[in-house]
């Protein structure tokens, strides 16, 4: 009787919970949230209304609202008034759209659940590795139908429009900016050591070679590290990518059947590999462990005069000025420098992308947000003034005002682009020069194909083990990792 | 006959009345426990799109965990947490529950004193700890160690020392809240044995080894099991102190767990690394139950 009577109370307890988890996910897609009962009323509406007259006006009559993730953090008050001033904007023009603030980062660990539970902002930042990702997950919204109706389409970079695009061609985000990696330099510690023409501008190092004894004398002049090295995560193997290229590497072949080869052990790729556990255990000029450093930290080193190189881009300038404190005109950039096999810089970009539960409604209001921002491919009043409030803001926090990579190509914006840039220009153009030289010539190549993200763990792994141990056998090191990446490879892809 | 029915009546009410008081307790863990336990071992079945099963695949998740290139070195790194743990982190309460037991000055402090690292949250513990582990001249053993004409030393950065510093950060941390609930058991010794021992001339280290000792042998056996299950998921420290390296020196099964789960947003991966964990738990209980019930028996 005990045992039954055990059993009954489980067994309602247990059908109890589940009947409620159920509930809670049925009430999550039907009501949780008032943004997406709103949403839905706005479809609702929309299709009811699509076959009359008044479509469209029913439509720009339609209140909806938005969630930005692409808000500034709260410390950023400059920032934030910035985008104040958007929202005035966006009320002006779009009155029936209503903006409100939702600061969101994406990060992978936070990103998952904030879709699940309906709260992913309608708008927000991503990185250029995730889309295929996202994609798969189906967790980012198809924009492609908007974009069309805008013709901003044709409008998009084609290498950049394929990265956020599916195999059918349906595109899932839009690019903020292009990037080419460079090298910033903390023209400080130049300065300190010498290291400076007769004009003051930093004699920055042109090949890998020129940058270990250029970093040797930084350190044993100033004390500080010559170059800051990340082993911490992937970002590690992302920026090796560039310098095993240099060195005449391909690291991973797309065999054009759905499959792929990595080539992780060539030779070009070990010596690569080798050339960085010389800057370690021959020149000893890094930071006192890279294994700890990452993206963040190595601006930090950077904009504290703790490194005076770090592998960088012209679309975080704000990092090591804003963030960590270097005068606007003590940051230069130069080129990756150069390696056997000539020089090259990885070129990516920041896209928008917005969340699988936002109406066409909503992602309208928020394009109009980017076109207000100065952020879209049009020229119009607003965004050319949202172009100015952003060159104004940098000029404000001490943020170089530089052009941006061309993920539009559409002309009439690349001028406006170029005349807010000269207007507010708030650094000596020199310099800048080479880096922008060298992101104009053919040295600019995307990212590997294949698993990207895993290729930089294997590689990030190898990275700690040579700047670890002074002895370790790279050759071996690299044979491991090409054979973990091609088991990925034959994972991943065999699905 | 009614006189047999009698007793079994009465019974009957009084266990109904316990299990009232009892079930909001047992709904709640029906719905934070159970339910999420089963529905992760559903998972492990599926293909998944965000938590959002796809389609049954029976085993693949559980092939491609254990035929991933990270596996081994998590698995065989889980075991060396769980090792070390034991033998640098098992005794460290107990000695120092006795030691405070002993003292008799400042005792009130000491408890506190030990007892302090587990009040500070864990992120901002492994921090403190990184400042003292930084390789290179900056970091502050290297500075101690340079006063004495030593190092500098690479601490975490040498994989053959990263798994047993880490244990010693978590011993450090965790040592004094196990070291109380030795020393609660300890206090419950009756004086009269101690008192009696030392009439008989019995000095300190014997009336530890034949009074104290003895005494703590059962709740010892509990912490050690309790302990083994907690080591076991280990998962902060490997991920923030050197994020699994140097080259996956430190990573973790619950860390391997992570990656899938919240990097590669592979849900059903990350389920069936779990379900395989809770399988590897259980069989290490049974273990241990069996050969600590032969000892009772005996």
């Amino acid at each position: 009787m005990k045992k039954k009577l055990m059993s009954m109370i489980l067994c309602t307890a247990m059908v109890t919970a589940m009947f409620t988890a159920c509930g809670s996910e049925s009430a999550s897609n039907t009501e949780a949230p008032a943004e997406t009962t709103e949403k839905e009323e706005v479809t609702s509406e929309e299709t009811a209304t699509s076959d009359s007259a008044s479509t469209e006006a029913a439509e720009e009559a339609e209140e909806v609202t938005i969630t930005l993730g692409i808000w500034p953090e709260d410390t950023l008050v400059d920032d934030i008034a910035v985008h104040e001033g958007y929202v005035a904007t966006m009320k002006e023009l779009h009155p029936n759209v209503t903006c409100e603030p939702a600061y969101y980062k994406y990060a992978t660990d936070t990103f998952m659940p904030l879709v699940e539970s309906g709260n992913c902002p309608t708008i927000f930042e991503s990185w250029f590795t995730e889309p295929a990702k996202l994609i798969a997950q189906g967790a980012i919204a198809d924009i492609t139908d908007e974009l069309e109706a805008r013709g901003w389409l044709d409008a998009m970079n084609p290498s950049i429009k394929s990265l956020l695009s599916d195999k059918n061609g349906r595109v899932y985000g839009i690019p903020r900016d292009g990037y080419a990696l460079g090298m910033m330099l903390n023209v400080e510690l130049f300065e300190e050591t010498g290291l400076v023409d007769a004009d003051g501008y930093p004699i920055y190092p042109k090949t890998w070679d020129e940058l270990a004894e250029t970093a040797k004398t930084i350190k044993e002049k100033t004390g500080a590290a010559g170059l800051c090295l990340l082993a911490k995560n992937e970002a590690g193997g992302w920026h090796f990518s560039n310098i095993a290229w240099g060195f005449g590497a391909t690291l991973c072949v797309d065999n054009g059947d759905g499959t792929f080869t990595s080539d992780l052990d060539s030779p070009e790729a070990i010596a690569a590999m080798e050339f960085v556990k010389s800057l370690k255990w021959d020149y000893d000029v890094l930071t006192a462990d890279p294994l700890s450093e990452d993206w963040g930290t190595g601006f930090t080193q950077l904009g504290t005069g703790n490194a005076a190189m770090y592998i960088g881009a012209n679309d975080a300038v704000a990092q090591p000025t804003q963030v960590n404190g270097l005068p606007v005109d003590k940051l230069a950039m130069c080129p990756v420098p150069a390696g056997p096999a000539g020089q090259f810089s990885l070129y990516g970009g920041t896209p928008y992308f917005f969340s699988k539960d936002a109406t066409p409604a909503q992602i309208n209001a928020a394009l109009d947000y980017l076109e207000v921002m100065g952020k879209a491919p049009v020229a119009t009043e607003a965004s050319i003034a949202g172009m100015k409030a952003g060159a104004q803001s940098n000029v404000d926090n001490g943020v170089p005002v530089l052009k941006r990579f061309p993920c539009w190509v559409d002309q009439d914006v690349l001028d406006a682009e170029a005349a807010v840039v000269e207007e507010f220009s708030n650094v000596d153009p020199k310099m800048f020069q080479s880096y922008f030289d060298a992101a104009a010539s053919e040295g600019l190549h995307l990212e590997e194909p294949g698993s990207t993200q895993d290729m930089y763990k294997e590689l990030t792994k190898v990275l700690q083990a040579v700047l670890t141990d002074k002895n370790a056998d790279v050759a071996a090191l690299m044979k491991q990792a090409d054979e973990n990446y091609q088991t990925i490879l034959d994972t991943v892809f065999a699905e | 006959m009614k006189t047999a029915r009698k007793p079994k009546e009465k019974w009957r009410k009084r266990d109904l009345l316990g299990w009232l008081v009892m079930l909001p307790s047992l709904v709640l863990f029906a719905f934070f426990v159970w339910e999420p336990l089963l529905e992760n071992i559903r998972l492990s079945f599926y293909s998944t799109k965000m938590y959002e099963t796809v389609a049954f695949t029976g085993l693949k998740n559980y092939v491609q965990v254990i035929q991933d290139v990270d596996f081994m070195a998590s698995f065989k790194n889980t075991f060396s947490y769980t090792l070390y743990s034991l033998l640098i982190g098992f005794f460290v309460p107990m000695i120092i529950g006795v030691l405070i037991t002993e003292t008799v000055h400042l005792k009130g402090f000491f408890r506190m004193a030990v007892y302090f690292p587990n009040i500070m949250p864990t992120l901002a513990t492994i921090w403190i700890w990184s400042y003292f582990f930084m390789p290179g001249p900056t970091g502050v053993l290297n500075i101690l160690a340079g006063k004495l004409g030593m190092g500098p030393y690479e601490w975490l950065n040498d994989p053959h020392w990263t798994i047993p510093l880490i244990i010693i950060t978590l011993t450090w941390k965790s040592a004094g809240s196990t070291a109380l609930i030795y020393m609660a058991n300890i206090s419950s010794i009756s004086p009269d044995l101690y008192e009696a021992a030392t009439i008989d001339g019995a000095g300190i280290w014997q009336r530890i080894c034949h009074i104290t000792v003895p005494s703590i042998v059962g709740i010892a056996k509990t912490m050690l099991i309790l302990q083994i299950i907690s080591v076991f998921q280990i998962m902060y420290e490997p991920m923030i102190f050197k994020n699994g390296g140097p080259n996956n020196a430190s990573i973790s099964l619950m860390m391997l767990m992570y990656r899938y789960g919240y990097r590669d947003y592979n849900v059903g991966k990350a389920a069936a690394l779990s379900v395989l964990v809770c399988i590897i738990l259980v069989i290490l209980s049974g273990i241990y139950m069996k050969a600590t019930a032969k000892k009772e028996e005996a």
